[in-house]
């Protein structure tokens, strides 16, 4: 089966001479439909620079990042605005909603954008809040929420145009651990409900959702494993009942 | 003391890190101090003064009599005769000819006198030589509006002659003799003034314009003039002295008026300017203000730190304006009417009335300008303040659902433009107080006979009006103003449009979506406002000119400055709005929050 | 003390008693204070006994008495070999792991970052079973309890893992 997304030996280099930084270096990555892949990394390990460069946020200096069969590398700007119109949704560290809209308001937004009538993109934000679970604050402003439920209105937002992929860069990041396990929990629903998802992350458990984990240290791809599929130790084990 | 200085040292630093920014609100206020100190300077010189010089140095007459014609004559010398009268000077023969010069044709009472100077009106020759044979001497503002100089060639009725003098009198009201609150002459008959000798005057006549006769007296009562001339100064043939004074203080008072009102909306722009250009900035104050704050300032104390750049910016200003007035005065000075006095007054001081009177006027625009902005900034909470929490704009429920029927770039626009109220408000303002200047002018020039601007020298007529100069100069200012004013105020929104505009991006709107949004954000304002401009430019022209009949310029040109406003401001922001709209998204989004 | 352990100091060459003993109080810092001298003789002649150990006794030399000096066993490097290739996870007691580290660093028998990752990597696993374990008890369930503070040590284990290799990288690169 073709992957739904698909990169080659794409590189992303910033600086010149001394500081020269190999932001992503010659990586190749695949992910299937419907899988969740976790990067992990030290920060500076440039795995936020691949995220942008998968969702046509910037450019890659070479390779080829295909998606859903067409080539992202190749489009100009309005191209690559229309790709992430239907086909990528975006979740960041910083939440980033606008403050002076309701959650509702905020989640219907890219479905305005994109020219979607306006009744049924409020039907299809609301539909989206109810499955992250914040039906009853579909009316809040982002400064009545809290941090964790902030994040899963900015996952709705990144659902609102159906995507094909959801991209999402330390979506735990400004969380803390209760908020954390909320946002786990949806993304594991997301994974349940067939969502293809890559997750940048450095928070353990996130990582541990996903099917495939990838460790990127320098820009490059150093380590992969699939998580899912075969355990050492019983549960029982791990508890500390053994003899 | 220490206080003070430490404040002082704080001001100067900051607006020295700003240089730009110091020097926009610098030039937007002075704009406004100079226009100011011109006026009150003006205010300050008296042509009562100048008119009683002139009428001593020239023996001017009590009363003239004009436009009388050969058979009336003698009862008008019996009427002189009457009241009382000392001297007569005169009759002199008056020819009304067309004149050619400069390619301009004007009409022209040409007066024939003789050689040698009567015992009343004895014109001051200020350049070349008295009445000769084949010379004809200019009065001296019609020569600086015709621009004219002695030993040039003009045509009277078809002959040739040479200018040989330019001369003052007291005995003629200034070209052109309409102002703006007189009842204007019929379009195009603005009548200068010329002498030449008593023969080629006579000889000028045609039968279709025969000769008339102009009668100069000097009374044994200078003041009462009212027994020929009427309480109003003018009764049939005669007018007073006091009338011609009249005329010529009338063109100084169109002149201050036109001075004044250009001063208001001088001073109107400036503070929409100033407030533009200090809103954008106090925002990024609140940090200062919570450190201030945390490290002991008193309310008073950060609100002085917050104020004491634009202090002494409106300090400078006052400077640079009082300086700048007093230069620029002489020259209005000198194209005015007052051409048509002997002597343009000394160089009108600065006193210090003026000075205080410019310097409260600047520190009212910058305060003006500055109170709201920063009361806001001092009073923020010091946690609020010290974490930069920029100002959140305001939640508006109903905008938000109005724009979501919107298509992506009005939606963006209007959200936009809602963002930051008070900025939308003031460059609406700003276009509105220049489209208001602009139709004022049109007016004017509407309902005094000339055509529009561009059309004068086509008509032939001449086209310099001082007060239209004044007023061209005032109007030149006002649109450089609003030009930079424009300007900045399309940076700052592309700028405030930063963050929004990438995050859109992140969801699949295209940059030229986005720049078409900026640019919807700048226009949304502007068109009210120039709209609004259109009946405030009647309404003021109306309120200056004390009700007296306007007439309405064609509606073409009233559409063309309000599409032209509209346009520049389209333009102004279209070249931003598009540098902005393909900055890279990660990083915007990386070192800005909402 | 694990026998493990000593087999694998022992690895790189044959040392005498004192010399392991001061080997072992170096790696382990103020860890390695409580360490009983003791101990490490007797599990040394543990090993001795079990066959994965052997020793010489040196001539003294002068007034120094008599020395022994222990080596491994073929069987000694075949038990160290198949040691640093597990990965099960003992209670809480890091500091074999870490040992384990430097043994296989400075005999030069495995690459310390190698063990680290697969480690980390079983970790992983464990850490995604516990945690879907736990996703799929009621939310306050003494079950979900015990699964969340799995979980939890599990992750303040591989945040460890990820400093040590930190550090090994640097230190292996250094080298």
């Amino acid at each position: 089966m073709t992957p739904l997304l698909s990169a080659r030996a794409v590189r992303k280099t910033y600086g010149r001479g001394v500081a020269l930084v190999r932001a992503v270096d010659e990586v190749d990555l695949d992910v299937a439909t419907g899988e969740t892949v976790a990067i992990m990394g030290p920060s500076g390990c440039g795995k936020s620079t691949l995220l942008h460069l998968l969702g046509g946020l910037d450019r890659p200096d070479s390779g080829q990042i295909t998606l859903a069969g067409k080539q992202v590398s190749r489009l100009g700007e309005r191209g690559l605005a229309r790709m992430r119109r239907s086909a990528v949704g975006f979740v960041f560290q910083a939440f980033h909603l606008m403050d002076e809209l309701t959650a509702v308001e905020n989640v219907e937004l890219p479905a305005l954008l994109a020219g979607r009538p306006p009744r049924a993109a409020r039907r299809r934000a609301l539909e989206l809040l109810d499955r992250t679970g914040l039906a009853d604050r579909a009316r809040f402003l982002p400064s009545a929420l809290s941090g964790g439920q902030r994040q899963r209105v900015a996952v709705a937002r990144a659902l609102a145009n159906e995507p094909l992929i959801v991209l999402a860069d330390e979506p735990t990041g400004n969380l803390d651990s209760a908020a954390t396990l909320d946002v786990l929990r949806l993304f594991d629903g997301l994974h349940d409900a067939g969502q293809t998802l890559v997750i940048v992350t450095h928070d353990s458990r996130i990582a541990a959702t996903a099917d495939r984990l990838i460790t990127m240290r320098d820009g490059a791809f150093v380590d992969e494993t699939r998580l899912t599929g075969g355990t050492a130790g019983s549960l029982g084990k791990l508890a500390g009942l053994e003899s | 003391m220490g206080r003070l200085a430490l404040i002082a040292r704080l001001a100067l630093r900051d607006l020295r890190h700003r240089p730009v920014e110091a020097l926009l609100v610098l030039i937007a206020i002075t704009a406004a101090t100079t226009t100011l100190t011109l006026g009150l300077v003006l205010h300050g010189t008296s042509t009562g003064h100048s008119y009683e010089q002139t009428r001593a140095a020239t023996a001017g007459p009590d009363a003239v009599a004009t436009d009388v014609s050969a058979s009336y004559l003698p009862r008008v010398l019996a009427r002189a005769k009457q009241a009382g009268v000392v001297a007569v000077g005169g009759p002199y023969p008056v020819a009304s000819v067309l004149m050619r010069a400069h390619g301009y044709t004007a009409g022209v009472t040409a007066e024939g006198r003789d050689q040698a100077s009567g015992p009343i009106d004895r014109p001051d020759v200020v350049q070349g030589t008295w009445v000769t044979p084949g010379g004809v001497v200019v009065e001296r503002s019609f020569a600086a509006a015709l621009g004219l100089s002695v030993g040039e060639r003009v045509t009277l009725n078809g002959r040739v002659l040479r200018v040989a003098g330019i001369a003052v009198t007291a005995a003629s009201p200034p070209y052109p003799e309409s102002g703006f609150l007189a009842t204007p002459l019929a379009a195009g008959d603005e009548p200068g003034l010329v002498w030449l000798t008593r023969a080629e005057a006579a000889s000028l006549a045609t039968p279709a314009a025969p000769l008339t006769y102009t009668v100069e007296v000097k009374l044994a009562d200078p003041a009462a003039t009212t027994a020929l001339a009427g309480a109003d100064g003018f009764t049939g043939n005669w007018t007073s002295w006091q009338a011609i004074a009249a005329e010529d203080a009338k063109e100084v008072t169109n002149e201050q008026l036109v001075l004044d009102v250009g001063s208001w909306l001088l001073g109107l722009l400036s503070v929409a300017s100033v407030a533009v250009l200090v809103g954008g900035r106090l925002a990024e104050q609140t940090r200062r203000v919570g450190l201030l704050k945390a490290v002991g300032g008193t309310p008073g104390t950060v609100l002085l730190v917050l104020l004491a750049e634009y202090l002494m910016l409106a300090l400078a200003a006052t400077a640079a304006g009082l300086a700048a007035g007093r230069l620029a005065a002489p020259v209005l000075t000198s194209f005015s009417f007052f051409a048509g006095l002997q002597a343009a007054p000394a160089d009108p001081p600065v006193t210090a009335a003026t000075a205080a009177l410019v310097l409260a006027a600047a520190l009212a625009i910058a305060m003006l300008a500055t109170a709201l902005p920063a009361l806001r900034a001092a009073r923020a909470s010091t946690v609020r303040a010290l974490a930069d929490a920029a100002r959140t704009p305001a939640r508006r429920a109903r905008l938000t659902a109005l724009s979501a029927r919107l298509p992506a770039p009005l939606l963006l626009g209007l959200r936009l433009a809602a963002r930051r109220p008070g900025r939308s408000v003031l460059s609406g303002v700003s276009v509105a107080i220049t489209v208001t200047t602009l139709v004022t002018v049109l007016i004017y020039r509407a309902s005094h006979g000339q055509p529009p601007p561009g059309a004068a020298a086509a008509a032939g007529g001449p086209s310099a009006n001082p007060i239209s100069q004044v007023m061209l100069v005032i109007t030149v200012v006002l649109v450089v103003l609003a030009v930079v004013n424009a300007v900045f105020t399309a940076w700052a929104t592309v700028l405030d449009a930063r963050y929004p505009s990438a995050l859109a991006r992140t969801f699949g709107t295209t940059p030229s979506q986005v720049a078409a949004a900026v640019l919807a954000a700048q226009l949304l304002p502007a068109l009210p406002g120039a709209l609004i401009g259109v009946p405030a430019g009647v309404g003021l022209y109306a309120a200056v000119s004390n009700g007296s009949a306007l007439t309405m310029p064609s509606d073409q040109w009233v559409a063309a400055v309000v599409a032209g406003a509209l346009l520049a401001v389209a333009l102004f922001t279209a070249v931003p709005a598009r540098l902005g709209a393909h900055g890279p998204v990660a990083a915007i989004l990386r070192s800005e929050t909402a | 003390m694990q026998q493990e352990v000593i087999l694998a100091m022992l690895a790189k060459e044959p040392t005498h008693g004192y010399e392991l003993r001061a080997r072992l109080r170096l790696a382990l810092g103020p860890v390695g204070e409580e360490l009983n001298a003791g101990q490490v003789y007797v599990t040394l002649t543990r090993l001795e006994k079990a066959g994965l150990v052997a020793s010489e006794t040196t001539p003294g030399v002068s007034e120094r008495p008599d020395r022994k000096v222990y080596g491994l066993t073929p069987e000694g490097q075949q038990r160290v070999a198949a040691w640093l290739t597990e990965v099960s996870w003992p209670k809480p007691d890091l500091t074999e792991f870490h040992l384990k580290l430097t043994a296989a660093f400075a005999a030069r028998l495995a690459d310390p970052i190698a063990i680290i990752d697969a480690q980390r990597r079983e970790l992983l696993r464990r850490l995604r079973d516990a945690q879907r374990a736990a996703l799929t008890e009621p939310d306050v369930s003494d079950a979900a309890l015990l699964l969340e503070g799995i979980v939890l040590r599990l992750q303040a284990d591989l945040r460890w893992l990820e400093a040590c290799e930190r550090t090994w990288t640097t230190r292996r690169n250094t080298r």
